[in-house]
């Protein structure tokens, strides 16, 4: 492998690259759809944090299609797959005491996701 | 204590990254200038100015802000600033009812191309935890007080999306123009840890 010139090194993050995937795949939700995170505790890489796990949340929007990492992490392939942005209440993660207002959004694949 | 007259070695991390720096040169990974160069970019062409200039642009054009809110990467990219960490772009404003603040709870995802490297503290786990547990007490720590009628909204980057937050204009500043206000605008205002001020 040759040696990463400073051109190189320049360009490429200029140019950046985007993880979206140019793939026609049916998104299995819509905004407003009512949802719940998966429980899932894999041994491997996930993007799905721990603090939504079993949480009702509500999809915002639908970002499009990306490769799924806890496939790609371990050479299991793109998975292509829509991310949305998931709306959770702050009352839903931390309980009635959390401020009544307050709100997360977390980017989330089809694969972290149910229908609520 | 006694008085010192030898030299104190370098930091621990000094050293990590000058020994990371050998190894990559001592194995032919890079070549020499190549390390130098990238740090060139993020210390003079990538940074908050870019995304000041954003900011700017869309308090002062309608039409901008609208393009930016609904489809932030190619809005970005009309002022130039496009690459890595930038790719697909989210832009969350900031109103009257509605505070943003960003985090990676993960690790340290960032919007490079307008806000450039993250800062030590939002790389580090306890910002990166209290942001969603605790959110208004990490910002009264910033100094940022969010009053009850004012919705906090954290948005943690979680998959390729990368945020940046408009910030609101201050009040006080509508004769200033375009570059006035550029230097208004500040990092923090960006992730959502600080409000800003006309000065």
């Amino acid at each position: 492998m040759p040696a990463l010139t400073a051109e190189t090194a320049v360009a490429t993050l200029m140019a950046g690259a985007s993880a979206r995937i140019d793939v026609e795949v049916a998104a299995k939700f819509k905004a407003g759809d009512a949802v719940v995170a998966r429980n899932i505790n894999p041994a491997g890489h996930t993007r799905l944090p721990r603090y939504v796990r079993g949480k009702r949340g509500t999809i915002d929007k639908d970002h499009g299609v990306f490769g799924l990492p806890d496939s790609m992490a371990h050479g299991g392939g793109d998975a292509p797959q829509h991310v949305y942005s998931v709306r959770f209440s702050a009352r839903e993660v931390w309980g009635a005491e959390a401020p009544p207002r307050d709100c997360f959004y977390v980017d989330m694949w089809d694969d972290y996701l149910d229908p609520a | 204590m006694a008085s010192h007259d030898h030299t104190e070695p370098p930091s621990d991390i000094a050293l990590r990254v000058k020994a990371l720096e050998s190894l990559l040169l001592d194995k032919g990974l890079v070549e020499a200038e190549t390390l130098d160069a990238i740090v060139d970019l993020y210390e003079h062409n990538i940074g908050p100015q870019n995304g000041a200039r954003v900011v700017a642009r869309a308090w002062t054009d309608p039409e901008y802000k609208a393009r930016l809110l609904s489809d932030a990467t190619p809005a970005i990219a009309e002022l130039g600033y496009r690459g890595a960490q930038g790719e697909d772009m989210v832009v969350v404003e900031n109103t009257p009812e509605v505070h943003n603040l960003l985090v990676c709870t993960l690790c340290s995802c960032y919007p490079w191309p307008v806000l450039g490297l993250p800062p030590v503290w939002y790389k580090a786990a306890p910002y990166r935890a209290r942001a969603v547990s605790e959110p208004r007490a990490v910002l009264a720590e910033f100094g940022v007080d969010i009053g009850d009628d004012v919705e906090v909204r954290v948005w943690d980057s979680t998959a390729e999306l990368r945020y940046m937050v408009l910030p609101e204009r201050p009040a006080g500043t509508e004769g200033l123009d375009v570059e006035e206000l550029e230097a208004l605008v500040t990092r923090d205002s960006m992730i959502g840890t600080a409000l800003l001020e006309a000065r």
